[in-house]
């Protein structure tokens, strides 16, 4: 690991660094709106989509379309990823972790999972409605179906790829299977698991609004698709940046507190 | 931080009393059918307190022969008895430093050490105390809140000394520990080895492939050929320690290590 000087104008650098895209985009978005290079029908400027965003967010509502529907979208679309995402853990986790460590249920699972694998999400949503309904079910196994691929890989090649001499350490101490998998293997594939994590959380938002797409009264995948039929490009754009920024914090959020509340995510990534 | 290296002025008498015995032992390994017998006809003692080098050329089953004795290889044919009862699985009572480096590298200095002791102390008070103990007697009390990528070469086979000599084996078992480590580094952990050996008059048996490391060590020398490994001899080292490598005793030795490694 290169050593960074840890000079006052570095780090103010390094604090910068991460808003430069953003900013450039957001300049170039300005001139071309002031300019009239793109029609604002295309892309409506960067104050309509303020106002936008404050009449979605802030206004009472009924006072206008979209007025003060965010707390309840954003709510809705929370719960949505938030439970899927809960499902793809529960299932994902310790199913990639065990046919990591076992030839025997890696042979049994794998061409399994490859194959669905490889089906897109979207094949799914005919099928789910037929068997959830429209609404939170269908979004929800949505969400956890298309989560659960990258959290299941990434732990399973976590656990996989581990010291084994990390375990015979382990072994010699008279660890036994138990503590040897919670103390060592689950740390040692760290990681991984976290990586797993974070594509998976990555991946629910997007399934998140291929679940809202269809006849939900709520969420922000739900407001988008509304905004299309009424044909409020403010609001889709709106929309769109609230899911970003939403993405954004919720991963710096798993990251956080998987820091938090592990030795190993906050040493060795 | 300078470990204790006080030398060691005499041989230390002890008590002749056998902890381990290996009875012919044989390992074949079958590879896409056909099979390579890798160890043929072990056969030695160790005595309590012993300090035994097993030395010998790379692919002559030397590492085979401690995984062997640690229990992560299970013997084809003989046995491998411990206070005579027959080793079958890895365990507390002979624990093993690696070449490698294989310190947990998410636990701190203090929590590597601590980590076998861990539900085996008899409170928590005794825990912490032992704890420090070993902190201390490798030296690195200072470094206890370092992480293992945080400290030097020498600092990590320190920890990994610690972690296993606190669970009190009955016999350590070390497979070319210092081989990566430089020359200078490599002499320091040799006597710092000596001093713990000394203080703490633990049965050691250690891999090497280094002449000059063997006859610095051993009580005892088993000179391994290969194809297939076998124990070509026994060579007691009676020196007294601590032993200058420039004496002509030593050179000795050194030299007819180097004709049995030679000869098939």
């Amino acid at each position: 690991m290169i050593k960074e000087k840890n000079t006052k104008l570095h780090n103010s650098v390094f604090q910068i660094l991460p808003w430069i895209i953003p900013a450039v985009f957001m300049l170039i978005w300005i001139i071309v709106s002031e300019t009239g290079l793109i029609p604002t029908y295309l892309l409506p400027h960067p104050v309509e989509i303020g106002k936008a965003g404050y009449t979605y967010i802030f206004d009472n509502p009924g006072d206008a379309p979209f007025a003060g529907r965010f707390l309840n979208d954003a709510g809705a679309s929370l719960m949505r990823v938030g439970s899927g995402f809960a499902f793809a853990v529960l299932f994902g986790l310790p199913l990639g972790v065990v046919s990591g460590r076992l030839s025997l249920v890696r042979k049994l699972m794998s061409t399994t999972i490859n194959a669905l694998r490889a089906v897109p999400g979207i094949s799914w949503l005919p099928l789910a409605m037929i068997w959830f309904g429209i609404g939170i079910k269908t979004t929800v196994f949505l969400v956890a179906l298309a989560a659960f691929f990258p959290i299941y890989l990434n732990a399973a090649a976590g656990a996989r790829q581990i010291n084994p001499l990390l375990l015979q350490a382990g072994a010699m101490m008279g660890v036994n299977r138990l503590r040897g998998t919670f103390a060592i293997l689950l740390p040692g594939a760290m990681p991984q698991i976290m990586t797993g994590l974070r594509l998976g959380l990555g991946i629910s938002w997007a399934y998140l609004v291929l679940g809202e797409l269809t006849g939900v009264p709520n969420g922000l995948g739900a407001v988008i698709m509304d905004a299309r039929m009424l044909g409020r490009i403010d609001i889709i754009v709106v929309g769109i940046i609230i899911i970003a920024v939403m993405g954004r914090a919720s991963d710096q959020l798993l990251k956080t507190s998987l820091r938090f509340c592990f030795k190993s995510a906050r040493r060795m990534s | 931080m300078k470990p204790n290296m006080a030398p060691i002025s005499k041989a230390y008498p002890r008590i002749r009393e056998s902890i381990l015995e290996i009875n012919s032992l044989r390992k074949v390994f079958h590879i896409d059918g056909s099979s390579l017998t890798v160890l043929d006809g072990i056969d030695f003692s160790v005595d309590k307190g012993e300090m035994i080098c097993i030395l010998g050329r790379s692919g002559c089953g030397k590492s085979t022969l401690l995984k062997m004795l640690a229990g992560f290889l299970s013997p084809s044919s003989g046995e491998i008895l411990l206070n005579g009862k027959p080793v079958a699985d890895p365990g507390p009572d002979r624990c093993v430093v690696f070449q490698e480096d294989t310190l947990f590298p998410w636990l701190t200095v203090k929590e590597n050490i601590a980590f076998g002791l861990k539900g085996r102390a008899r409170n928590k008070k005794v825990f912490d105390e032992e704890v420090e103990r070993f902190l201390s007697l490798v030296g690195l009390s200072e470094f206890r809140n370092y992480l293992p990528r945080e400290i030097s070469g020498g600092m990590k086979k320190r920890v990994a000394l610690a972690r296993v000599l606190i669970l009190k084996p009955e016999v350590l078992l070390m497979d070319e520990p210092f081989a990566s480590l430089d020359a200078q580094t490599r002499e320091e952990m040799q006597n710092f080895l000596l001093s713990l050996w000394k203080n703490l008059s633990h049965t050691i048996i250690f891999v090497t492939h280094d002449v000059t490391e063997a006859v610095t060590l051993a009580d005892k020398i088993l000179v391994m050929t290969k194809d297939p490994g076998r124990i070509r001899e026994e060579i007691r080292v009676d020196l007294p320690r601590p032993r200058k490598r420039e004496k002509s005793d030593f050179l000795f030795f050194s030299r007819k290590l180097y004709k049995g490694l030679r000869e098939k």
